[in-house]
């Protein structure tokens, strides 16, 4: 108990051996079989609204999950930065799990695509801005028109690019050095990753809040908030820190790390969810407030939509699901550090994180079917009659979701071979006795 | 470590030069590392003592569970200040907003959950950490400023480089020998007896230190000694000045008399037949809002004066200032329904503003020149605006009033014939 340092336990089970190969292709499986099931509930018309809309349902569903597994990714990555920035010790043990999952990145890319190349080459049922309608309403804004260059499908597909390159780079770049470290044991990697993280950490920082703005936010383009962006990053590491916890005691489930990863751990990472919830909350609530207050027809159709008719409850379990539930409970002691308790509030957070990226995306989806007929998207600020705000769920929604979920254990998967932990880290014995007061 | 071995044997004739001739109150045993006092904590502890403690120069990890000392209930106190601040701040908010005094602000709710949020956060926030702030102090009994352990000179190291564990004689399986006998077993480098103060002289507190409290104490109540007493006794004499040359200061006010000037007055006017740069305003028709035709009297003109370029940008401009200068009284549509008169009125009393697009109404009747004027110079209880508005921007609102009075009076044959078809 009372150790300071603590060295790797003689019989701890370090080598990842099969599981990165078994999780690829149970991850594999999860995709085919659920992209399978989206596309014939899609063709055979199970979404709603008119015919065209059905792929353009598919679509959104497809970036609401897409996101979400990005997301997870965008919080791992960041506890790598940081831990290598303010030398943390307690991540040491879970690092390689953490940069694993970050290492996701470039599958995650790839499977963004599934949603670019329409964009690219035409297709304009997801960013109403990519109408050729839509530019000359664009052009008329007197906001908007600054951002005509900005929002063109071809521009908006070299930043996806750079937005791909640079967070698998960070990742990559993290994930070598770490191995390195393993075989050469030269403590100087340590100071090299250090110094490294400071320019990762801004880059990070500046390119997640304009992954928000451009991917999410340009759904609705007449719509536009600063916080949008941190905000985004707050649910994105809700989602992260909630995947590491289930990964992480799953791979324990197959006798690996069980002598170092302990309680103290997973109360550790159970803080950062519990801090992630209130951080979103607190983001999330800032956002609302000034638009709220300020009261700018400009600002407030946005929140309009989910402020009353249907959207309204699903907002109300937002606040309820998201923030209040896990504030009130996720707080004590306890709850962290038992296993089942962890394992609900990961789950449990995971499901509502993916809710908030379906909360900000769908509206403006639901809106067009209310006032279009949805036979071409044409958004617009979310107008009309508050008895036609709907909440048009469709289990393409959900099944989509699995699918991506399965594609982000794919790209997890692929890197989890060789040691599980970095094993010749120099504060890798500080981890093992990490202790929480 | 050099007297290592004077210590095996507990005596009174101790190294520290501790006088023994009180009671005893406790043992004290040095450690050579954190690692040992850990190990004879435990030890302590599995004897079955509670009246012990361990005095570090830094916190040592798994030192509570080795006392055994149980978990601290500050969370559960940290929990109810915090609920009592969030409780508070809404009930505070509530009372002030929406119960005592609510008021109408721009036609907002006197009570909105959004609103009350920030507050509630704070509220919650600060009875949080001085629950934790002042909860700690009461738990770690402090503020303690005198301990018996103090008359030890080893005592004083433990800031330093000295592990130290104290039991105390009143725990109940405390017997000086045994007692001893475990510290030592535990590896004890140094063991000790501290007995307490029988010296009544020094049992009290120091003489010059209750004198110091006892004076700061009363200085600080001067100030409210003074305060008190202005409040309840009349004087002819002026107000006391803190900083005099702050509130009195070598210059003029304006309206101020002096005797400095044969007139007696601080203020200067201009001198007759001057004048001030850019203030001749000669044109009438521009500055004043008045045509002169052939002859007679200068009527209001019923145009607008020549630097006056009509067009749609100053129609915009106008709306601009009319909205930022008029509309708090006249409203955005001009009919007298602002915030100010409804406010008012919302308290019972009555400030009315003129309908200035009534159809026959006081302000359609008046000529451009006219509003012109009633604008620099105002009209019944409404001031004059010449101070904030300067000429032209008075013009572009005349003529905003114009396109507010046409506005409300529209007719078919006002809309242009390219246009007629969009309307139903």
């Amino acid at each position: 108990m009372s150790a300071l340092v603590k060295t790797l336990h003689p019989d701890e089970k370090i080598k990842a051996g099969n599981i990165g190969k078994t999780m690829t292709r149970a991850g594999l499986g999860i995709a085919l079989v659920f992209f399978a099931i989206s596309i014939i509930l899609t063709l055979t018309g199970s979404a709603s609204g008119g015919h065209d809309s059905k792929w353009a349902r598919f679509f959104h569903a497809y970036l609401i999950g897409w996101s979400f597994i990005f997301s997870l990714s965008i919080g791992m990555i960041w506890i790598v930065i940081l831990h290598h920035l303010v030398r943390g010790r307690w991540v040491t043990a879970i690092r390689r799990i953490c940069e694993a999952m970050a290492c996701a990145f470039p599958i995650i890319f790839l499977a963004g695509l599934g949603f670019m190349l329409p964009l690219l080459f035409g297709y304009e049922d997801l960013y109403y801005w990519a109408h050729h309608d839509a530019h000359n309403e664009i052009l008329n804004h007197h906001l908007l028109h600054k951002l005509n260059f900005w929002l063109t499908p071809g521009f908006f597909f070299v930043r996806y690019c750079f937005y791909g390159v640079l967070f698998s780079a960070i990742a990559w770049y993290f994930m070598k050095k770490s191995r390195q470290q393993d075989e050469s044991g030269d403590p100087k990697i340590s100071e090299t990753l250090r110094i490294a993280s400071g320019p990762a950490m801004v880059l990070y920082s500046v390119a997640t809040c304009f992954f928000a703005y451009d991917i999410l936010m340009t759904i609705a383009p007449k719509w536009y908030s600063t916080m949008y962006g941190v905000n985004f990053w707050g649910s994105a590491c809700v989602g992260g820190f909630s995947a590491l916890a289930l990964i992480v005691i799953g791979i324990q489930r197959t006798g690996r790390l069980t002598h170092s990863v302990t309680a103290e751990h997973y109360h550790d990472i159970g803080k950062w969810m519990y801090s992630f919830t209130f951080f979103w909350a607190y983001t999330a609530f800032s956002q609302f407030m000034l638009q709220w207050y300020g009261n700018m027809p400009e600002e407030t159709h946005w929140y309009r939509y989910r402020m009353f008719g249907e959207w309204k409850w699903v907002s109300i379990l937002m606040v309820v699901g998201y923030w209040a539930f896990p504030f009130a409970i996720l707080m004590s002691r306890w709850t962290k550090r038992i296993v089942p308790s962890l394992v609900f509030f990961a789950v449990w957070q995971l499901v509502f994180h993916w809710l908030d990226l379906y909360w900000n995306v769908m509206p403006s989806y639901d809106w067009n079917i209310a006032y279009h007929g949805a036979t071409k998207i044409v958004a617009g600020p979310l107008t009309g009659s508050v008895s036609q705000h709907h909440v048009g769920f469709s289990p393409v929604d959900i099944t989509v979701w699995i699918a991506l979920c399965g594609v982000f254990l794919v790209g997890v998967g692929r890197n989890l071979k060789g040691n599980l932990i970095p094993t010749k880290d120099p504060t890798l014995p500080l981890s093992l006795a990490h202790e929480v007061q | 470590m050099a007297n290592t071995h004077d210590n095996h044997e507990p005596s009174d004739n101790d190294s520290e030069p501790v006088s023994a001739d009180g009671d005893l109150y406790g043992v004290l045993a040095e450690y050579d590392t954190p690692g040992e006092l850990l190990e004879a904590a435990r030890k302590v502890r599995d004897a079955g003592y509670t009246e012990f403690d361990t005095y570090s120069p830094f916190p040592v990890h798994g030192m509570d569970e080795a006392m055994g000392i149980k978990r601290t209930i500050l969370p559960l106190v940290v929990w109810g200040g915090g609920f009592t601040g969030l409780i508070g701040a809404v009930f505070l908010q509530w009372w002030m907003n929406a119960y005592n005094w609510p008021w109408n602000i721009s036609g907002k709710p006197a009570w909105s959950m959004p609103a009350n949020v920030p507050i509630a956060f704070e509220g919650t926030i600060l009875f949080s950490v001085l629950s934790a702030f002042f909860g700690m102090w009461i738990l770690n009994k402090l503020p303690q400023v005198w301990h018996p352990f103090f008359r030890s000179d080893r005592f004083g190291k433990v800031t330093d480089d000295t592990f130290l564990l104290g039991i105390e004689a009143k725990d109940k399986r405390f017997d000086q020998t045994s007692t001893t006998k475990l510290l030592q077993d535990a590896g004890a480098i140094a063991i000790e007896n501290v007995f307490l103060e029988t010296d009544p002289r020094r049992k009290t507190m120091p003489k010059f230190l209750f004198a110091i409290i006892v004076s700061s104490t009363a200085f600080a109540l001067i100030p409210f000694a003074i305060a008190a007493k202005a409040r309840n006794s009349h004087s002819n004499q002026p107000h006391f000045h803190i900083f005099p040359d702050m509130d009195f200061q070598p210059k003029y006010k304006s309206d101020t008399a002096d005797d400095l000037f044969a007139d007696g007055r601080a203020n200067r006017g201009e001198i007759a037949g001057t004048v001030a740069r850019g203030q001749l305003n000669a044109d009438d028709e521009f500055y004043r809002g008045l045509a002169h035709g052939t002859g007679g009297e200068p009527q209001w003109t019923t145009g607008f004066p020549k630097q006056i370029e009509i067009n749609d940008a100053l129609v915009q401009r106008g709306q601009n200032r009319f909205n930022i200068y008029c509309t708090p009284c006249h409203g955005y549509d001009g009919r007298g329904l602002g915030a100010v008169p409804q406010r008012v009125a919302a308290g019972g009393g009555a400030w009315p503003a003129r309908n200035l697009v009534e159809g026959g109404g006081v302000a359609s009747k008046m000529p451009n020149g006219q509003l012109f004027n009633t604008i620099s110079n105002g009209m019944g209880t409404m001031q004059g605006y010449a101070a904030q508005i300067p000429h032209a921007d008075r013009w572009a609102i005349v003529l905003y009033v114009r396109a507010l009075q046409r506005s409300q009076h529209a007719a078919d044959t006002d809309v242009p014939a390219d246009q007629k078809g969009s309307i139903r």
